[in-house]
C-alpha cells in the first residue's frame, strides 16, 4: 500500500468520524432506536467506489470503532458492525451491477441494509422480534437518509478526480 | 440536473405502489366500546355502512339488556320474577330467548337450567357475599329449580311461585346473533363483537383471512393458551376460573352451579370452548357442557356434531374436536398441554 | 440502462412496502398485557389493567431505567443511556403505542403482549 493512498485513506477516515461527531449534535425529529441520518456513509460510499473493498472496509471499521468511542456509546457497537457489514457488503456487491452515474442507487440499498443488520443484532441481543416492528419505519428513513447521502457522494466522486 | 429526475421518477413509482396497496387493505372501519350487561364490549366493524350498522348494534344490546336484566325489577326478567304465578306478557324478544333456553335444556338432559338463580342467589354469586348454604337448604331450594315448569304461549309466561329465572347463561350469546342479524342486515360483512368474553364474528378479515380469537389461559387468566381461526362463528368460553370463591376450609366454588345437585361444578373440567353458528347455542352449549363433564360433553359433541368445542381440563388436558384442531394455534409461552383429538 | 430500471423498481417498491408497514405500526391497538426484557430474559408480564400506580429499577451491565406504572400505562421515566429515546418513545398502555419501548443501551425492551388475535374468548 503506497503512502500517498494511505494517507489519502486517512483522511477520509478523518472526513467521515467528523460528520459522524457533528451529526450526533443533529436532533432526531422521530425518538426511533437506530434512526438517524448516516452522514458519515457519503465516505463509506465514496469509498467503494474509489477504493478496493478491503480499503473501504478499513475505512469503514476505523470510523465505526473511533465513532463508538468518540460517542461515549461503546455498547452500541455492536448494532453499527453488524449494520455496517451487511451495508458494505451489500453495496460491495452491487457495484458490479450499478456504474458511476447511479451511485445514489447504491447508497440507498447500503443504507436500507444497515437498518436490517442494525435490528436483527438487536433482535439477537434483546431476544424480542418484536424489535423488528421499527424495521418498516426505519427502512422509510433509510430509503431517504441514503438516497441524500448517495447524492453527496456522487457529486463528491464526480468531482474528485483521483489518479 | 439527471440525479434529480431520477429521484423524482423514483419517489413517483414509490408513491404508486403504496397506492396499488392501499387499494387491497384500506376498507373503512368503524369501532365503538360499550358497557352492558355487566360487561365491557368492544365491536369492530368493516365496510362503507359500518359505522351506523355499529349504533344500530349497540342501541338493540341496550334494549336487550333492559328487557332481560335480573337486577332492574321493570325488566321482563324482573316482572317475572317477581310474577307469584301470575301470567306476565312479555317482549317478543324474552319470549324467544327463553323458549329457546328451554329447548337447550331439552336437549341437554337439564345440564343447563334458566331456572337455577334462586341457587346461585344462595351461595352469593350475585351479591359477593359468598358462603357455602346447609345441604338442607339447597335441597329445599331444589324443589325450586325445575326448567319444564315454565309455560310460555303467545308472549305470555307463567312460573310456580318462588321460581326465579336468570339469562345469564345465554344473554350474551342471544346478543351477539342479534347482533351479527343486524349486521348482515346493513350489508356488514366483516365484523367482530367481544361481548365480555362471548365472540361473534361476522365474515371474515377485510383480507380475507380468519378472524383469530384468543382462548384464555385458565390457570393464568391473564394469557392466552392458544388461538383459533374461525370464520362467520361465534366462540364461548365457560370456565371456572373467572368467578369463585374459596371458602373457609379452603375448598375452590365456581360461579357454575349444576342445576341437579345445587353445588358449583367441581368435575375436574377447567373450561369449555364451543364455537357454531349460533351464538345463543354456542353460550348456552359452554355452559352445559361444562356442567356435564369431560366423558358426557364427549358423548354429547358425538351425537349432534353441529358444533366444535376445546375442554380443558384441570389435569392439563385439552381435548378438541377434529375441525378445529386443524385451526388452533398455540401461545409460544403456553405450558405443555397432552391433546386429543376426538373425531 | 435496463439494470438501472430493474434497481429503482426493486427500490421503489421496497420502499412502498415499508411505506406501508408504517401505516400499520401507527395503528395502535388495545394493549392491556407487557412484557419487560432486560438483556434478552423475560423479567416481567405485567397485566396493566391490574397493575397499582408504582416505581421501580431495571438495572442491566450498570446501567440503569426507571419504569413507572401510572393509569394502567407504562414507561421510561429516567435513564442513564446517552441517547434517551426509551424515555421519549412514550407510554405503552390502553389505546397508546404498538411499538415496543426499546433502550437498546441497557438491552431492555417492554413490548406489548398483546397479541395477534382479534379478539379473546373466557
Amino acid at each position: 500500500m503506497d503512502k500517498k493512498r494511505l494517507t489519502q485513506m486517512g483522511l477520509l477516515t478523518c472526513i467521515a468520524l467528523i460528520i459522524f461527531v457533528v451529526e450526533m449534535q443533529i436532533p432526531l425529529p422521530v425518538p426511533v432506536p437506530g434512526m438517524k441520518l448516516g452522514l458519515a456513509n457519503i465516505v463509506t460510499v465514496y469509498a467503494v467506489y474509489r477504493y478496493t473493498p478491503k480499503e473501504a472496509a478499513l475505512i469503514l471499521a476505523a470510523r465505526i470503532i473511533l465513532g463508538s468511542i468518540f460517542s461515549g456509546n461503546p455498547s452500541a457497537l455492536i448494532f453499527s458492525i453488524s449494520g455496517g457489514i451487511l451495508c458494505l457488503s451489500g453495496m460491495i456487491f452491487l457495484k458490479r451491477f450499478i456504474d458511476k452515474k447511479h451511485i445514489y442507487l447504491s447508497s440507498i440499498i447500503g443504507a436500507v441494509l444497515h437498518n436490517i443488520g442494525q435490528v436483527s443484532a438487536a433482535a439477537a441481543v434483546t431476544g424480542t422480534m418484536s424489535v423488528f416492528a421499527y424495521l418498516p419505519v426505519l427502512t422509510v428513513s433509510g430509503c431517504i437518509a441514503g438516497l441524500f447521502t448517495g447524492i453527496c457522494a456522487q457529486i463528491a466522486v464526480n468531482r474528485i478526480g483521483v489518479k | 440536473m439527471i440525479i434529480l429526475k431520477k429521484a423524482a421518477v423514483l419517489f413517483g413509482i414509490s408513491l404508486l405502489s403504496l397506492l396499488c396497496g392501499c387499494k387491497a387493505s384500506e376498507e373503512p372501519c368503524a369501532k365503538k366500546d360499550l358497557f352492558a350487561m355487566d360487561t365491557y364490549m368492544t365491536m369492530t366493524a368493516y365496510g362503507e355502512n359500518a359505522e351506523a350498522a355499529l349504533d344500530k348494534v349497540s342501541n338493540e344490546i341496550t334494549a336487550l339488556e333492559k328487557l332481560f336484566s335480573v337486577t332492574d325489577t321493570n325488566s321482563d326478567i324482573g316482572r317475572i320474577n317477581s310474577s307469584c304465578g301470575q301470567p306476565i306478557e312479555i317482549s317478543a324478544d324474552t319470549a324467544d330467548i327463553i323458549t329457546r333456553s328451554e329447548n337447550l335444556s331439552e336437549l341437554t338432559n337439564g345440564a343447563i337450567d334458566i331456572t337455577v338463580y334462586t341457587l346461585v342467589k344462595e351461595w352469593g354469586f350475585t351479591t359477593g357475599s359468598y358462603a357455602v348454604p346447609l345441604q338442607n337448604r339447597i335441597n329445599e331450594l331444589l324443589e325450586y329449580v325445575d326448567h319444564s315448569q315454565i309455560s310460555i304461549s303467545d308472549n305470555k309466561i307463567t312460573i310456580p311461585e318462588n321460581y326465579q329465572l336468570d339469562l345469564g347463561s345465554v344473554a350474551k350469546g342471544y346478543a351477539g346473533e342479534k347482533a351479527a342479524e343486524i349486521l348482515k342486515e346493513e350489508g356488514v360483512s366483516s365484523a367482530i363483537l367481544n361481548l365480555g368474553g362471548n365472540v361473534q364474528t361476522i365474515g371474515e378479515k377485510p383480507d380475507g383471512t380468519p378472524w383469530r380469537v384468543a382462548v384464555t389461559d385458565p390457570f393464568s387468566p391473564s394469557d392466552t393458551i392458544c388461538t383459533l381461526s374461525v370464520r362467520d362463528k361465534a366462540v364461548v368460553t365457560s370456565g371456572n376460573y373467572q368467578r369463585y370463591f374459596v371458602s373457609e376450609d379452603g375448598k375452590k366454588y365456581c360461579h357454575i352451579i349444576d342445576p341437579e345437585t345445587g353445588y358449583p361444578v367441581d368435575n375436574g373440567l377447567a373450561s369449555v370452548t364451543v364455537t357454531g353458528d349460533s351464538g345463543t347455542y354456542c353460550d348456552g352449549l359452554s355452559t352445559a357442557l361444562f356442567v356435564m363433564g369431560e366423558e358426557k360433553a364427549i358423548e354429547f359433541w358425538r351425537q349432534h356434531r353441529d358444533f366444535d368445542m376445546l375442554i380443558i381440563t384441570e389435569d392439563s388436558r385439552i381435548i378438541v374436536t377434529e375441525i378445529l384442531s386443524e385451526n388452533i394455534e398455540f401461545a409460544d409461552n403456553a405450558p405443555s398441554l397432552q391433546t386429543e383429538v376426538i373425531n | 440502462m435496463k439494470k438501472t430500471f430493474w434497481i429503482i423498481t426493486a427500490i421503489a417498491v421496497i420502499f412502498g412496502a415499508a411505506l406501508l408497514g408504517c401505516l400499520r405500526f401507527f395503528r395502535t391497538p388495545r394493549v392491556n398485557t407487557v412484557y419487560i426484557r432486560s438483556g434478552g430474559e423475560l423479567i416481567y408480564t405485567i397485566d396493566l389493567s391490574e397493575a397499582e400506580d408504582c416505581e421501580f429499577d431495571i438495572e442491566y451491565n450498570g446501567g440503569v431505567n426507571t419504569i413507572e406504572i401510572k393509569d394502567h400505562m407504562i414507561h421510561v421515566k429516567e435513564a442513564d443511556c446517552p441517547d434517551g429515546i426509551c424515555i421519549k418513545t412514550g407510554w405503552i398502555g390502553g389505546q397508546k403505542g404498538a411499538a415496543p419501548i426499546v433502550c437498546l443501551p441497557n438491552r431492555l425492551v417492554i413490548e406489548p403482549a398483546d397479541d395477534t388475535s382479534d379478539g379473546r374468548t373466557r
